[in-house]
């Protein structure tokens, strides 16, 4: 079953996407993605801002950032012990990935209809949104879903977003200051890419451009 | 267009013949499928290295198929391909000027007198192609030299019971080392071992245009923003290009080396960078795109003259490729064992390790002897075995490192998430309480018939071409020597107090070690190039990575790729003279 018509990380009928066994997708993985992709309710509820009008606080006040960064906080929460994902900026890192970087589609998808799942989970368990819960509540939540392999899924994507972020380097918009390196006394190489050096900032590949006739184009 | 040496590929085979006949007066084209990148597009980026791969093609657009042998119900053995895009294992190595020698470690070590002549000194081994070389160690000795002083080679002449004849010291002094560099010598000695500094072609000091190293702690994999790793491109082709002989054409991908009916090359069809047909011609061609894919341009350039592909009317082209024997090891130092002192010492980044051994190059242990019952197992008269090399080093990729942390196991023995709290002290204790000294031992990868190239016949890349299929079958013996050697390499990293000591052997090939599959031999029936490199079937063409070689020896392939280069372009050069 395709991820996008399921409604809950329960699905029995839920299998391991193919991107997560390999993020390299295959062309006949993507036909057979987009084969399960029909009507428009199996589209994601949520569409990106692609253009970064709003600051990121400001797009944290909504769905679905605000339960991402709900769920984020409660992967990596604030304690003495150690930076949260508040202090590596997870949120904004995971906004990159989900806007800037060239993730694949179905990733994007699955970790929004992810955010979909939780909330109606968090809906039919406390009447409440996953954001609004408790610590404690959204933990219990967290554990509820982490027994289903589609909940797995779901948070060990965002849980290595987390880990990523931590130890990028800081031109991907998290590890301000090197706080992940500091903390865990990883001295990091130099040069470091900039903005604009970054791995997909690069000079492009050949590629096979498709041209077309400007005769062809008047005719349309 | 028309050139007088056309090259098909940019690495460490291909520089060397554009460096020398640009230097010679000779019109030389590189056709390289990558793009052209400087010093100025590499970064210590583990997400551009290792996360994205992204000096390599993704997948879905170029890939290969790899078969690996599989057992029916009925216990029979049959081989089953899959491509690498469903697999997610890249076999691609750097496709950019300058091509996998912008991204090696450049562990420079010679290869030895013995391998060249590995039937003659061990004999046959059953299952296994091996042929001597038709040329000698002393025959490409004055060509390292030429590397070590022209691509740059850093290093140090000891005396070891393995030395092989050197004419010259090394040009450049070592490269700094890390105290466990002495770790590494006391405890070796203390044992019997001889520890022996690594040749690296990674420059010391600042020589011919290039910086001398930063030390900036990630080397390896990562491409060189200094110019100080002899890559093909900073090392020699700047200079060929500056020679203004010499052009690089970037992301042009070649997909065939056409033929008249009379066998004589008539061009090279490439597309450029956005899909259009191009062809150049010039008087001498250059084969140099790392083995697998030098052995699909040859078998897909088929002609009227060349049925099964361009200078395979033999049938060996593709055959006995070779990757490298052995595996890793590795060994933790923790912290709660060690003073402060050592901690410190420790925990220092930025210069190498620089420690190999190679005590068992050749295995004279009559134990080691005695698991071989069989005749032609590989055992000389006199009871010695080929053996190998055994490299250290430090991983550093921190991403890679904290991955998989979320995963313990709960008291059932079953795998769980982890978050919060708990991820926060898993990470803390990986990071914070001990270091890894890892080695990786190189022997010979035996060549066998389950070991070859040839096209697929479904899969095709972003060109509509069809892919390399890569048979990776090994040879038990390669397990054997490997698990030798590791075992050895255990012994030291016990002796210097590591805990939790192990390694792994295994037949899966490093991708990123490859020669073989255009060998070449005195006899055109069981070689694609003569001694020189050049095709038994056609005059002007000549494949000059490590695609040449009959047996690998037991270090990894760079350097003797950038050797035999260097010889070869001497012969083209007075090929080409002739022909003008």
């Amino acid at each position: 079953m395709n991820f996008l018509s399921m409604k809950s990380f329960f699905d029995i009928d839920y299998q391991t996407p193919i991107f997560f066994k390999n993020k390299q997708l295959s062309r006949r993985a993507l036909l057979k993605s987009a084969a399960g992709m029909g009507s428009v309710s199996a589209l994601p509820v949520f569409s990106l801002s692609l253009h970064e009008q709003k600051s990121l606080a400001l797009l944290a006040q909504t769905d679905p950032w605000l339960t991402l960064d709900a769920t984020l906080n409660q992967l990596l929460p604030k304690s003495e012990t150690g930076p949260s994902a508040i202090d590596i900026h997870a949120l904004a890192y995971l906004h990159q990935v989900m806007t800037v970087h060239p993730t694949e589609e179905d990733e994007k998808a699955f970790i929004l209809k992810g955010v979909g799942w939780l909330n109606s989970y968090a809906n039919s368990e406390k009447s409440q949104s996953f954001a609004t819960l408790l610590f404690e509540e959204k933990e219990l939540l967290l554990k509820g879903i982490s027994q289903s392999q589609a909940g797995r899924n779901w948070l060990n994507i965002l849980l290595n977003y987390i880990l990523e972020a931590m130890l990028a380097p800081p031109s991907y918009s998290s590890n301000g200051g090197d706080i992940g390196w500091q903390w865990l006394e990883h001295k990091a190489g130099f040069p470091l890419p900039e903005k604009g050096q970054r791995y997909f900032e690069l000079p492009a590949r050949a590629n096979i451009i498709k041209l077309t006739r400007l005769s062809d184009q008047e005719l349309k | 267009m028309s050139f007088d040496i056309c090259i098909i590929g940019s690495g460490a085979g291909a520089s060397p013949i554009a460096y020398r006949m640009a230097q010679a007066g000779a019109k030389v084209l590189v056709l390289e499928k990558g793009p052209w990148l400087t010093e100025k597009e590499f970064f210590k980026d583990e997400l551009t290295i290792s996360i994205h791969d992204a000096y390599n093609p993704k997948l879905d657009k170029e890939q290969h198929v790899i078969e690996e042998e599989y057992i029916n119900d009925n216990g029979e053995s049959y081989w089953q391909g899959e491509p690498t895009s469903e697999s997610g294992w890249s076999w691609w190595n750097g496709n950019v000027v300058g091509g996998s020698s912008n991204f090696m470690s450049g562990y420079f070590h010679r290869l030895k007198p013995i391998d060249f002549r590995l039937k003659s000194e061990f004999g046959a081994i059953a299952g296994a192609n091996i042929e001597d070389w038709p040329i000698s160690y002393q025959e490409l000795e004055p060509y390292y030299a030429m590397v070590e002083k022209e691509v740059g080679v850093s290093g140090r002449v000891v005396k070891h019971p393995h030395q092989e004849p050197r004419s010259t010291d090394f040009p450049f002094p070592p490269v700094a080392e890390l105290p466990i560099s002495s770790w590494i010598d006391k405890a070796a000695k203390k044992i019997g071992y001889h520890a022996i500094p690594v040749p690296r072609a990674i420059l010391s000091q600042p020589n011919m245009g290039r910086k001398s190293c930063e030390y900036s702690g990630y080397c390896s994999s990562y491409g060189c923003s200094t110019g100080a790793k002899g890559s093909a491109r900073a090392a020699l082709l700047n200079h060929a290009v500056a020679s203004g002989n010499c052009t690089i054409k970037p992301n042009a991908k070649v997909y065939k080396i056409a033929t008249d009916a009379a066998g004589k090359i008539t061009g090279v069809h490439y597309y450029d960078k956005v899909g259009r047909n191009q062809q150049v011609n010039a008087k001498i061609y250059v084969v140099a795109c790392q083995a697998v894919e030098t052995s699909r341009l040859l078998l897909a350039s088929t002609g009227e003259k060349f049925l099964k592909g361009l200078a395979n009317n033999s049938g060996q082209v593709g055959k006995n490729l070779l990757f490298s024997g052995g595996g890793t090891g590795k060994g933790d130092f923790l912290y709660s064992d060690l003073n402060k002192e050592k901690i410190n010492e420790l925990k220092q980044v930025g210069p190498f390790i620089n420690r190999a051994l190679q005590d068992w190059y050749q295995i004279t242990d009559i134990d080691f002897a005695k698991k071989f019952t069989q005749k032609n197992s590989g055992i000389s008269t006199n009871g010695s075995a080929k053996g190998g090399t055994i490299d250290f080093l430090f991983h550093q990729n921190p991403i890679a490192r904290a991955r998989g942390h979320q995963w313990q196991y709960d008291e059932n023995n079953n795998e769980q998430l982890i978050w919060g709290e708990q991820l926060k002290q898993a990470l803390k204790q990986e990071f914070t309480s001990y270091k890894t000294l890892r080695f990786e031992v190189f022997n010979d990868w035996l060549p066998t018939d389950d070991c070859f190239v040839s096209l697929d016949d479904d899969v095709t890349d972003q060109w509509g071409d069809p892919v390399a299929k890569v048979r990776i079958g090994y040879h038990d013996h390669d397990l054997v020597v490997g698990e030798y050697l590791s075992k050895k390499a255990e012994i030291l990293l016990d002796a210097l107090g590591a805990k939790n000591i192990s390694s792994s052997v295994s037949g899966y090939p490093a991708t990123n070690l490859m020669a073989g599959g255009c060998r070449f031999g005195n006899d055109p029936k069981t070689s694609v190039l003569n001694k020189n490199c050049q095709a038994h079937e056609v005059d002007n063409l000549y494949v000059t990575d490590g695609s040449f070689m009959p047996t690998g020896g037991s270090v990894p392939y760079t350097f003797t790729i950038y050797a035999n280069a260097f010889r070869v372009a001497d012969i083209i050069q007075q090929h080409w003279e002739k022909l003008s």
